[in-house]
C-alpha cells in the first residue's frame, strides 16, 4: 500500500506530460504563444513559493534572476553570434551569474542578527540594481529599449510550447518532491522557528543560501528559454515590479501549495494578456481588487480554500518507526573540563546581569544551577551556548575556547541547550520534529522520508515516560505545554551531546513524570559520563539528581559546592527559599 | 448570589479532536478552585474557553450570572475577568510599568495605588518600571502576569500554570497574594497547577481533569493531596 500514493503521483505526472505535449493541436497560435510565456512565468512562482510558502523568505529578486539568464542568451548571441558552443555557454554563464548572485546576497541577508525582513528589502534592492545596470550598458545592453532580432533557435512554437509546458511541470514536480522529503521538512522547521534548528547544529544561513541559489538557477533558465522565444530582452523582464506580481501571484494562489501558485502564474499571466488589450487599465484594477478581496476572505489564498471545499478527510500518513541508536562512547577528553568559564561578564548597558563568574564542571558532574528569579541564570546557559552572548570573559567545551562562535558550531562542540520555554516546531510533527534534531547524525534526504527515526535510547525513555511515543504523528502545536517541554528535552537528547546545558527541564511536568526523567538525566551522567548544567528551582528535585549546586545571586556566584554545603546553607534559605527579599532588591 | 464562574457541560477542542467533554464547574465568590490533573488532560483547555478564546462545541459559560457563551475574549474581560496565560503573554517590547497601564480598566487613570498594593508581594515592579519587560528574567515575567491580572481589581481570576519556573519564596508569597486580594476584594479564582503542594495550599476546593472530563473534586483539605496523587499517578 505504501506505494499508491507516488503511483497516483506517477500517473498525474504522466497525464500532465501527455497534456502538454497533445496541447498544441488543439490551441490557437495567440495561445500557444501567450501559454509558452505564462508557463514560464509559472515555474518562478514555484520557485517564490518554495521559498516563501516553504521557508519564509520572501524575496522579490526572483525576477533578476529570470532577467539574468534573459540577458545572458541575448547579450552571448548578439556580441558573438549564435553557435552551439555560444548558446551552452551562455546557458552555463547564466546560471552560474545568478546563482553567484543569489550567493551574494544569501551572505547579506542571512546574517546572525538580522530579521527576516532583511532579504526582502536586500532583494527588492537587487532588483533596482538590476535595472540600473542594464540601463548604464548603452548600446551593449541596449539600455532601457533592450536588445531584439538577435539570432536564435530554430525551434518551432509547438516547440517551445512543449518546452515550456514540461519545464514548469518539472519545476512542480521536483518542488513537490522535495517540499514532502526530510530536508523539505527542514525547509518548514526553519521558518517556524530558526533559532531551535541552529540550536540542533544546522547552519540554517547556509541552507537557505543554498535554496537561494537553487532558485536563482531555475529562474534563470526561465529566463533562457523567454529570451531564446521571444527574442526580445528588456530591462522590465527582471525588475521589481515583476519580481512583486510573482509574490502577489503566489499569494493569490496559495502559499506552500506549489500548484496553487502555478497555476495563479498561468492562469492571471494568459488572462492579462487577453483582457489587458482590451480593457488595459481596468483589468490591472480587477487583478488589484481580487487580491484585496482574496486577502481578506481567505488569507491562505485561492488553492487551499478550493482544496478544503472539496476536501476529504486528511490522508493519515503513518509516522516513522522509532529505533535505537547504540550510544556512542562518550565521556571525551577526562583531563579536559567539560565547562570551562573564567571571567565571564554580561551586561545590557548598564545593566550588569553578570559579573566575574568563573567555574568549571567536568564529565560525569550534573551540576546545577539555583538562584533566585532574575539572577542570571538563562542568561548564564545563553553565553555558554552562543559566542555572541557575553560581554567579557572566556568560556571553553572540551577545552576549545568557543570564541565568538554561533550556536550551531558550538553545537558541533558537543553541546545541547534545552531553552526555558518550550522551544518547538509547531507546525511540524512530533516525529518531523525528532528527524530535524538527528539531522546531524543522519543526513536529510532531499527527495524522500525516512522511514524509521533512530534515536539514543534516552531520548525514547523520555518520549515513552511522557506518552509521546503514542503522538509521533500529532502536530506539535497540539500538544500540552508539559509535553512540548518533553518533546524538547528528547529532540536536545536526540543530538548526543557530551555537554547538556537545560533550563528547567521539568517545568509543567507532573512530579512523576519529573522523577523518570531525573533518573534519565543520573544516568546519562553515570553511566555515560555526560556533563550537565541545570537550572531548577525544585529544591527537592536538585538534591536528588545534583552532584554539585551553584547559586548564583544577582549576576554572580555566591556557592559553589555540595549538594550538602548548599541546602544547608542559611544564605541560600534567606535569598531563595525562606525569608522575603529586602524590599530594595 | 450566583456563582462568579459557572460552566456549565462544556464541551470544547480543536479541530476534530474534543479536549473537554461536558465539563460541569463552578467557582463561588471569593472561592479559590484549583484544577489539576496530567498533561494535555485539558486544563489550558478550559482556561481557553471559559475566557472565550475558544468556542465552546456545547454547553454554557456563566460569568456572575450573565451567559457569555459566543462573546468574544475582550467582552468577558470587561466583566472583571482577568487572565493569566501559561506562555509568558507580556508585550516584550513595552516596559514593566507600560505592560501594567495597558491592563488599566478605561477610565482609571491613576495606577500607583495598584503598584504600591503589588509591589509589597513584587518589589521589584515599583523599583524597575521603565525597564523593558522582555529583558525581565524568566520568573521576573511570571510576577509581572500576575501583577497585571491582579491589578485591574478583577472579580474573578483565572491563572495558568503561575509558579512554573519561581523560586520557593516567590511562590510562598504568591498565595499570600491570592489570600490578601481575597480578603481585600472577595476575588474568585479559578488556578491550573502542576504545582500540587501550591494549589493545594491556597485552594478551597480542586477538581482533577482526566482526558477532559472532571474525574474527581473535593474539598482541598489533608486528604486532598493524596486523592490527587492517585489521579496524577495513574
Amino acid at each position: 500500500m505504501a506505494r499508491t500514493p507516488l503511483l497516483r503521483g506517477g500517473v498525474a505526472v504522466a497525464i500532465a506530460a501527455a497534456l502538454v505535449l497533445a496541447a498544441p493541436l488543439a490551441l490557437d497560435q495567440y495561445a500557444i504563444s501567450i501559454l509558452i510565456r505564462s508557463f514560464l512565468f509559472g515555474a518562478i512562482a514555484v520557485t517564490v513559493d518554495i521559498l516563501w510558502g516553504y521557508c519564509g523568505v520572501l524575496s522579490f529578486g526572483q525576477a533578476t534572476y529570470f532577467g539574468i539568464g534573459a540577458y545572458a542568451f541575448g547579450l552571448a548571441v548578439t556580441q558573438i553570434g549564435l553557435s552551439p558552443g555560444v548558446a551552452l555557454g551562455a546557458l552555463a554563464a547564466g546560471c552560474a551569474v545568478s546563482a553567484l548572485v543569489a550567493w551574494l546576497i544569501a551572505w547579506l541577508g542571512f546574517g546572525p542578527r538580522v530579521t527576516p525582513l532583511y532579504i526582502s528589502v536586500i532583494t527588492l534592492v537587487e532588483a533596482v540594481i538590476f535595472v540600473q545596470l542594464i540601463y548604464s550598458g548603452g548600446d551593449f545592453t541596449g539600455s532601457s529599449s533592450g536588445l531584439s532580432g538577435f539570432d536564435t533557435f530554430d525551434v518551432s512554437m509547438e516547440g517551445w510550447f512543449r518546452i515550456a509546458g514540461l519545464f514548469l511541470l518539472a519545476a512542480v514536480v521536483l518542488g513537490a518532491i522535495l517540499v514532502r522529503s526530510d530536508a523539505g521538512r527542514l525547509l518548514v522547521a526553519i521558518r517556524e522557528n530558526e533559532q531551535r534548528c541552529r540550536y540542533c547544529g544546522i547552519a540554517t544561513a547556509r541552507v537557505k543560501g543554498v535554496l537561494l541559489a537553487g532558485a536563482a538557477v531555475i529562474a534563470a533558465l526561465a529566463g533562457y528559454a523567454y529570451a531564446g522565444y521571444t527574442d526580445v530582452i528588456a530591462p522590465d523582464l527582471g525588475n521589481f515590479q515583476f519580481g512583486t506580481e510573482l509574490v502577489i501571484w503566489v499569494a493569490l494562489g496559495g502559499r506552500g501549495t506549489l500548484y496553487g501558485p502555478a497555476a495563479a502564474a498561468v492562469l492571471i499571466d494568459y488572462a492579462s494578456a487577453y483582457l489587458g488589450g482590451t480593457l488595459p487599465f481596468i483589468w490591472q484594477l480587477i487583478v488589484g481588487l481580487v487580491f484585496i478581496v482574496v486577502i481578506v476572505l481567505m488569507p491562505q489564498g485561492i488553492g487551499p480554500a478550493v482544496a478544503s471545499l472539496a476536501r476529504r478527510r486528511p490522508r493519515a500518513v503513518a509516522p516513522p518507526a522509532l529505533a535505537t541508536v547504540a550510544d556512542a562512547e562518550v565521556g571525551g577528553d577526562a583531563a579536559k573540563p567539560a565547562i570551562a568559564v573564567a571571567g565571564l561578564s554580561r551586561h545590557y548597558g548598564s545593566l550588569r546581569v553578570l559579573d566575574g563568574i568563573d567555574f568549571t564542571a567536568r564529565a560525569g558532574e550534573l551540576v546545577s544551577l539555583v538562584g533566585p528569579n532574575g539572577a542570571g541564570k538563562t542568561t548564564l546557559i545563553r553565553c555558554l551556548s552562543d559566542g555572541a552572548e557575553r560581554s567579557g570573559g572566556s568560556v571553553a567545551i572540551e577545552g576549545t575556547p568557543i570564541g565568538r562562535a554561533a550556536p550551531e558550531a558550538c553545537v558541533r562542540l558537543g553541546l545541547g541547550r534545552k531553552f526555558q520555554a518550550p522551544n518547538v516546531f509547531e507546525t511540524l510533527t512530533v516525529a518531523d520534529a525528532l528527524r530535524i534534531a538527528r539531522a546531524r547524525q543522519e543526513r536529510l534526504s532531499p527527495w524522500r522520508r525516512a522511514q524509521s527515526i533512530a534515536l539514543p535510547a534516552a531520548a525514547r525513555l523520555v518520549l515513552q515516560a511522557t506518552g509521546l511515543e503514542d503522538a509521533l504523528a500529532t502536530e506539535v502545536r497540539h500538544l500540552s505545554h508539559g509535553a512540548k517541554q518533553a518533546l524538547e528535552l528528547a529532540m536536545v537528547l536526540a543530538m548526543q551531546p557530551r555537554v547538556l546545558l537545560l533550563d528547567e527541564p521539568t517545568a509543567g511536568l507532573t512530579k512523576g513524570e519529573r522523577t523518570l526523567i531525573g533518573g534519565i538525566l543520573t544516568d546519562l551522567v553515570r553511566r555515560h559520563g555526560l556533563c550537565i548544567l541545570l537550572v531548577e528551582h525544585d529544591l527537592e528535585f536538585v538534591r536528588e539528581i545534583s552532584s554539585r549546586i551553584i547559586v548564583l545571586h544577582q549576576g554572580r556566584i555566591l556557592l559553589d559546592g555540595s549538594v550538602a554545603e548548599v541546602t544547608g546553607s542559611e544564605l541560600v534559605r534567606s535569598i531563595y527559599t525562606g525569608t522575603p527579599e529586602p524590599a530594595a532588591a | 448570589m450566583s456563582a462568579a464562574l459557572d460552566i456549565d457541560g462544556v464541551t470544547a477542542g480543536y479541530g476534530e479532536s474534543m479536549v473537554l467533554r461536558d465539563v460541569r464547574l463552578s467557582v463561588a465568590p471569593g472561592e479559590v478552585v484549583a484544577v489539576l490533573g496530567k498533561n494535555g488532560m485539558g486544563k489550558t483547555t478550559l482556561l481557553k474557553t471559559v475566557m472565550g478564546f475558544l468556542p465552546a462545541r456545547a454547553g454554557r459559560v456563566r460569568i456572575a450570572g450573565a451567559d457569555v457563551t459566543g462573546t468574544p475574549p475582550h467582552r468577558r474581560a470587561a466583566r472583571a475577568v482577568a487572565y493569566g496565560p501559561q506562555d509568558r503573554a507580556i508585550f516584550q517590547e513595552l516596559t514593566v510599568g507600560e505592560n501594567l497601564r495597558l491592563a488599566l480598566p478605561r477610565g482609571v487613570r491613576d495606577m500607583q495605588a495598584g503598584i504600591e498594593r503589588l509591589a509589597a508581594f513584587f518589589p521589584f515592579l515599583a523599583s524597575r518600571q521603565r525597564q523593558r519587560a522582555g529583558t525581565l528574567s524568566g520568573g521576573e515575567q511570571k510576577m509581572l502576569i500576575m501583577a497585571r491580572a491582579l491589578l485591574t481589581r478583577p472579580r474573578l481570576l483565572l491563572i495558568d500554570e503561575i509558579t512554573e519556573g519561581l523560586q520557593p519564596s516567590v511562590i510562598t508569597r504568591l498565595g499570600e497574594v491570592v489570600r490578601a486580594e481575597r480578603a481585600a476584594s472577595g476575588i474568585a479564582v479559578l488556578l491550573v497547577e502542576q504545582n500540587v503542594g501550591f494549589a493545594l495550599s491556597v485552594a478551597d476546593r480542586y477538581a482533577v481533569l482526566a482526558r477532559g472530563e472532571i474525574a474527581d473534586e473535593g474539598p482541598a483539605d489533608a486528604d486532598a493531596a493524596a486523592r490527587v496523587a492517585a489521579h496524577l499517578s495513574v
